[in-house]
């Protein structure tokens, strides 16, 4: 049988001090240690009288943590019992807690319940009885282990000396019992809430004295596990109310009525007022004054206690603790599949990839109205649906920028935004399926893509290289990442897909970008001689629109009867020229301007974009930049006039455009000519094929291995 | 190689095949399974959107309490307001 210490912390406790080490050597412990630390009542004197070990403290050397874990330092049980100067233990009490630690391997501590006094009120009977039993609804003993509450009372505790030694208390002013309850499952061990092992047990404070009391356990409690409170008048209110009702119904329950119960009915209410309010500035107590928060505090504490060295000031300001917020680090699917790697693929099957019908699954980014790489992917999704393939879209959205948007407002503005799609629009991966396919479209969508399970293959459309999307950052890293995992990149023009192969040596292909003919064609409006349109995005960096606004702001000192508007963005850009301001315009209106101009710009420091291709579709000459992406489409004396990144050159190629008639026609044939072959059906064609190598890749590496 | 052999060789090609065939069909169906169950989905999203778009969990609200004993309260209110009209149907001889 194991031995066992109990050690009691004292200060003026004479009240129950005898009956509580009568209660001991009843029990049989092995060993009884009582710590005073300066009572001026006959505390040492009982003590003394039942010939237990005394142990004298000044009062500053106290501390909740620290004179426990001197007591255990001091005693030799193999368990330690640790009990108030006002808990008697009950018969029985040591039985059960011999028992608790026979009910698991690794059971570090145990406590019981505390049964209030005869003389205790109502409100705290009710409270101790109802908080109790609500750990064993059934009346057995409970092992709790890591996930369940951290509840740990040093009024009436127990623990192994193994677990003491390797947790040991943190030197806190309050609450060490609670944050050894948290440290002792984090660790690893468990710990038992056994019914009987009880004690009598009460606090008789006066009404004052309780709500500073509550302040120092709740500014304890902060500090011990970061706990704040919260407060709220409606809240209180209703709080007030309902644990009223509930002390009414339990001393009707208890017999008490009339007189007395109406009496215990108004303390109750400023009892549990002020308990609510009392706590919640307790657990706010570094936004107290220094002053206030000592004669606030029933020890009459000024500072936090926190620390060893708690009684130096510190040079630091007051800390603010901040709650956890999030059930993960934003990136930390990243860190996942860095550390897990991707989900194993299922094993292919013969002929997969060359199936009628296919089930894919896109995982798309949060996306916006406008949102030219949402398009494109929709109006490719939407054709591989029309196909026959079995097709559901993913929205990833790890970063939680959509909180609020809920599925079925996601896919009505899929269909309002971009496209019809007539399959299901998922938020997060919870209802995942599996897939033939499944399809990243973005940096972000990459790695919870890599972690979805039952796919039969992999594939990543990109539609630009997004790490120019940033400065070096973490983004940067993580969208350079996404293209080292081994996924077959289908690239939304030849000059990406070379990027990828040669920076990353990713496995690619490409597909062109399609232009909606039907929407996009000269419309029947007089074309104007001396209009300029510019896509003017300036949200989005990689548009250059500087530098476009100096161009234009040369091609106005040098032509100043030129008209110029600008589209595409809702703020009105401030600007050293007077220009038309157009909002985003739908494709229909963009159209009719594309048909009515002169001449177009638009630039793209990254991947071409589908601007200038609707331009040519609408007869409207447009001026690019050359050196990036254009020429790999265009070629460089193509229907596109390409311009280097400065502003007088753009400004040339502009004037260019507006003054030579000729090159004008010419281009702008050219132009209604070259895209009238790119078609959304022969991008999906593009893509489809994509998808179907990602198939055929894994079917090779399956033979290979067989 | 012996008679027995090839027509032990012929025997398993034949089983492959067979295999194969099981293997389209079932891909197929499973196909098929997912498209309708895409199709379902997509039908209920559609149903789902003033909810979505209001962020109603009715299932949670009437989780909340008083949210049953109000539908009885409405039901019965219903049931008095439709027994009024019936008895003034009845009355009124239409």
């Amino acid at each position: 049988m194991r031995t066992v210490s109990a050690v009691i912390p004292v200060k003026n406790g004479e009240r129950y001090l005898e009956e509580l080490l009568g209660a001991l050597a009843r029990e049989g412990v092995d060993e009884t240690l009582v710590i005073d630390s300066g009572s001026r009542d006959r505390s040492r004197e009982i003590a003394r009288s039942a010939g237990v070990e005394l142990l004298q403290i000044a009062p500053e050397d106290f501390g909740h943590g620290r004179t426990r874990n001197l007591g255990a330092e001091r005693t030799s049980g193999e368990l330690i019992c640790f009990l108030t100067q006002d808990a008697t233990p009950c018969p029985g009490w040591l039985g059960a807690y011999r028992e608790a630690f026979t009910l698991d391997q690794r059971v570090g501590a145990a406590y019981g319940p505390h049964l209030p006094r005869a003389d205790t009120s109502p409100m705290i009977a009710r409270e101790l009885s109802e908080f109790f039993a609500a750990f064993a609804p059934d009346g057995a003993p409970v092992v709790q282990r890591s996930g369940d509450p951290s509840f740990l009372s040093n009024v009436n505790a127990c623990y192994a000396r193994a677990c003491w030694e390797e947790i040991r208390f943190r030197q806190l002013a309050y609450s060490e019992d609670q944050a050894f309850g948290t440290d002792l499952l984090e660790a690893g061990w468990s710990k038992v809430y056994h019914p009987g092992a009880a004690v009598l047990h009460a606090h008789d404070y006066g009404t004052v004295e309780f709500m500073r009391r509550y302040f120092d356990e709740y500014r304890g409690l902060r500090e011990a596990t970061g706990h704040v409170e919260p407060f709220g008048v409606p809240a209180t209110a209703r709080h007030v109310r309902r644990e009223v009702a509930a002390d009414r119904r339990w001393m009707s329950e208890q017999g008490v009525d009339g007189a007395i119960r109406a009496r215990w009915t108004a303390r109750a209410v400023v009892h549990h007022a002020g308990r609510r309010a009392f706590s919640a500035l307790g657990s706010r107590s570094e936004r107290v004054p220094p002053q206030l928060r000592r004669r606030l505090s029933l020890e009459q504490r000024g500072e936090s206690m926190n620390g060893s060295a708690a009684s130096v000031p510190s040079p630091l300001p007051p800390q603010r603790h901040v709650p956890q917020k999030l059930p993960a680090e934003v990136y930390g699917v990243v860190a996942s599949v860095w550390k897990d790697g991707p989900a194993p693929l299922l094993d292919p099957v013969p002929g997969m990839a060359e199936r009628e019908r296919l089930r894919l699954a896109m995982v798309i980014p949060r996306f916006n109205r406008g949102s030219g790489g949402h398009n494109t992917l929709f109006q490719i999704f939407m054709r591989l649906e029309r196909r026959g393939h079995a097709c559901s879209v993913w929205l990833a959205d790890y970063q939680r920028y959509a909180p609020t948007d809920w599925p079925a407002v996601l896919r009505q503005d899929i269909n309002e935004f971009f496209a019809p799609f007539k399959g299901p629009v998922y938020k997060g991966f919870d209802a995942w399926q599996g897939a033939d396919v499944a399809i990243a479209t973005g940096w972000q969508t990459v790695h919870p893509m890599l972690q979805l399970d039952h796919c039969r293959a992999r594939a990543y459309v990109v539609n630009d290289h997004e790490p120019e999307f940033y400065a070096s950052s973490t983004e940067r890293v993580l969208a350079e990442d996404t293209y080292r995992h081994g996924l077959h990149c289908i690239a939304a023009s030849l000059w990406l897909r070379d990027l990828l192969t040669e920076r990353y040596d990713a496995s690619a292909e490409a597909f062109q970008l399609g232009v909606e003919h039907d929407t996009y064609h000269p419309r029947p409006i007089a074309r104007r001689g001396d209009t300029v349109v510019y896509y003017a995005r300036h949200s989005t960096p990689r548009r250059a629109v500087p530098i476009g606004l100096m161009a234009l702001a040369e091609l106005k000192r040098r032509r100043p009867n030129v008209r110029i508007v600008l589209f595409g963005t809702d703020e009105v850009l401030h600007t050293s020229f007077p220009y038309e301001h157009l909002d985003v315009l739908s494709p229909t209106q963009l159209s009719w301007l594309y048909s009515e101009a002169t001449v177009g710009l638009c630039l793209s420091l990254t991947n071409f974009s589908l601007m200038p291709k609707e331009m040519l579709a609408c007869g409207l000459p447009c001026v690019e930049l050359a050196g990036v992406s254009a020429e790999s489409i265009f070629g460089s004396d193509g229907p596109l006039e390409l311009a280097p990144l400065d502003p007088n050159r753009i400004a040339d190629a502009l004037e260019r455009l507006l003054e030579d008639q000729n090159e004008w026609e010419r281009r702008s044939q050219e132009g209604i000519e070259f895209v009238a072959s790119h078609t959304w059906e022969r991008a999906t064609d593009e893509v489809e094929a994509g998808l179907r190598h990602a198939l055929r890749e894994r079917e090779r590496i399956g033979a290979e291995v067989r | 190689m012996s008679a027995a052999e090839t027509s032990s060789e012929q025997q398993l090609q034949a089983d492959v095949e067979r295999l194969r065939v099981r293997v389209d069909e079932l891909e197929l169906e499973l196909v098929e399974v997912q498209a309708r169950a895409n199709a379902a989905v997509a039908e209920w999203q559609e149903r789902a959107y003033w909810l979505d778009r209001w962020h109603l969990d009715l299932n949670a609200l009437m989780r909340r309490r008083g949210a049953a004993e109000l539908r009885g309260a409405v039901r019965a209110v219903r049931s008095v307001v439709w027994w009024l009209r019936r008895t003034k149907r009845r009355l009124s001889g239409s």
